[in-house]
């Protein structure tokens, strides 16, 4: 029975996990924050990169996709920016983490990586909620007990 | 005469100094820094060669400040600086220069071609000849201290998160340490794993250091836009806090003209010398490696090359640091072909990617790295700064390149030492 309940133990377990468990992993993180992106390209990266069946050149075209959404939605140098916009393109960047191969993924993996994009969308939509509150903790506690379920099961 | 018009032309004339006599008398009509300039090279168009685009600050100083220009113009026989001129020199100006000053190296009379076309911004500013992006940007560092609007209270939202998921504390507003970060909008809103590689750097390292609640902003765009003044007062925005913070450094942050503007042009715009060194991020790190504070562990085996930001590396003159650094962790290195003081630029600075008119040309220019690219074929570039590394990648998505590009800071805290 695996209980996560804190940032050293979740890390550390999402670096144990074999390829095919950590882009599983990835993406339940990145549909967690789906809705925050406007953007229904994303949807089809996202059913592409669960889809057991695809192939490597779907996966390669998922990927290109997921990039050209985090090149459409990221703020541009100098322009006003919107916070609310902005979590669309941390949505945008957990896919691509998602959807990126095993020999290509940043240091962590692709599920590391992916939750830390998630946990930027939430952040950026709570700046222009305009609250105190603000904080990523939520989706954190919500990654731990995504992550135990997925191991339990 | 209109008032616009009036406005700048007396700021030009404002302009016209020795240097500026200097360089218009010692101009050799060689053609060399058409060669030198991409918005040249990649169109073919020779309005857009770098000498060219100096063109209404030239007339001034013909008709205002030579014998021969005052006499033709009694005579009315000189071209004159109107409106009409200065529409049309908009688009040379702003769209088509990034002031990477790749045209300055190449000048066989040592005329610094990109300062002259800064000081040309300066009248076209006045005149309100300059683009709605650049006016929107400049106009919102003056009201919310920040081109893109970015507030305190957004900033302390992502330093909280960076706190969560590092368990290290991000100092704010502490006085007498070693640094002050200084940080761009871009970083923090497209880049906020920038604050944490800092963090986790500077903590294994050590080191003291602090953002400031008043002055985190590092780009200026004054100096993009053609503005000294406003350039000045964003600077001495830092000075006032660095002053009262007490701190012995300020980093510029991975962002080339903000570089440019707090170290080189900063202590000339407010008047007087800073009482705190001035150092970009890559000088930060490299002296930390240099003193045994910065410790890598494991390799990069893909191919990797270094994109030199043109106002860190060309203007700036931080070339061999980031080779330093990058020798740490890269197994394969290699150098693009013109790497180092005369790289091309990405063709988005000077304020280029902040006007959306200057999209096409913008991507059409990209060529020029684009070729640099196919020379060494690399899996990965790094480089150090976030709007270059913005640009690449909307280049190479333009070119259908598939390249990650990667922030060095960022690399190296990936490969940081756990001893």
């Amino acid at each position: 029975m695996n209980d996560i309940s804190n940032e050293a133990d979740f890390r550390r377990v999402l670096e144990s996990l074999g390829d095919v468990q950590q882009r599983q992993v990835a993406i339940l993180f990145v549909k967690h924050v789906l809705h925050l992106s406007d953007d229904k390209r994303l949807e089809r990266v996202i059913k592409t990169a669960a889809d057991p069946q695809a192939t490597e050149e779907e996966l390669a075209a998922s990927l290109k996709l997921a990039h050209a959404v985090t090149f459409d939605s990221h703020a541009r140098c100098g322009a006003e920016g919107q916070w609310s916009d902005q979590a669309g393109y941390f949505v945008a960047r957990a896919a691509v983490a998602a959807t990126t191969s095993p020999e290509h993924s940043r240091v962590g993996g692709a599920a590391w990586q992916a939750a830390m994009q998630a946990r930027m969308a939430y952040t950026t939509m709570l700046i222009d909620a305009d609250t105190d509150q603000h904080s990523a903790h939520t989706e954190c506690e919500w990654q731990y007990q995504c992550l135990s379920g997925y191991l339990n099961d | 005469m209109s008032a616009s018009i009036e406005k700048g032309i007396n700021a030009l004339k404002r302009q016209v100094d020795s240097t500026v006599a200097a360089f218009f008398s010692s101009c050799v009509h060689c053609g060399l820094c058409a060669e030198a300039c991409l918005f040249y090279t990649e169109t073919g168009d020779p309005r857009r060669t770098p000498i060219n685009k100096t063109e209404p600050l030239r007339r001034i100083w013909k008709s205002e400040f030579t014998l021969m220009g005052r006499v033709g113009k009694m005579l009315g026989l000189t071209k004159k600086v109107d409106d009409k001129l200065l529409e049309e020199w908009q688009e040379l100006v702003y769209d088509s220069c990034t002031l990477c000053g790749r045209c300055s190296m190449v000048c066989p009379v040592g005329n610094d071609i990109a300062l002259m076309i800064r000081k040309t911004r300066e009248g076209m500013a006045a005149a309100g000849q300059a683009p709605e992006g650049l006016i929107g940007a400049t106009n919102r560092s003056v009201t919310i201290g920040s081109p893109m609007g970015v507030k305190w209270p957004a900033l302390r939202a992502q330093i909280k998160h960076v706190e969560e998921d590092t368990g290290l504390k991000i100092p704010v507003d502490i006085p007498d340490v070693e640094y002050m970060l200084l940080l761009s909008s871009m970083e923090i809103m497209n880049f906020p794993e920038f604050i944490e590689a800092v963090a986790k750097i500077f903590d294994k390292a050590g080191a003291t250091w602090t953002i400031s609640s008043e002055a985190f902003e590092a780009t200026n765009s004054g100096i993009q836009i053609g503005v000294s003044d406003i350039a000045a007062e964003l600077v001495q925005r830092i000075v006032d806090v660095a002053d009262k913070l007490k701190v012995k450094t300020v980093i510029s942050p991975e962002c080339g003209h903000a570089y440019m503007a707090i170290r080189w042009d900063g202590p000339n715009l407010v008047g007087k010398p800073f009482n705190f060194k001035v150092r970009h991020i890559l000088e930060v790190l490299d002296d930390l490696r240099k003193d045994g504070r910065l410790k890598l562990s494991g390799r990069e085996t893909q191919k990797l090359t270094y994109h030199d930001p043109c106002q860190i590396s060309r203007r700036g003159g931080v070339i061999d640091e980031p080779r330093r650094l990058i020798d740490m962790f890269a197994e394969d290195f290699v150098e693009m072909p013109d790497a180092g003081k005369m790289n091309w630029c990405c063709g988005a600075g000077g304020g280029v990617s902040a006007n959306e008119r200057a999209d096409e040309i913008r991507l059409k220019v990209f060529e020029r790295k684009k070729a640099q690219l196919d020379e060494v074929k690399p899996d990965a570039i790094i480089s150090a700064c976030s709007n270059c590394r913005i640009h690449l990648e909307d280049g190479l998505e333009e070119y259908n390149m598939d390249i990650p590009l990667l922030s060095l800071t960022e690399t190296i805290a990936e490969h940081l030492s756990d001893d």
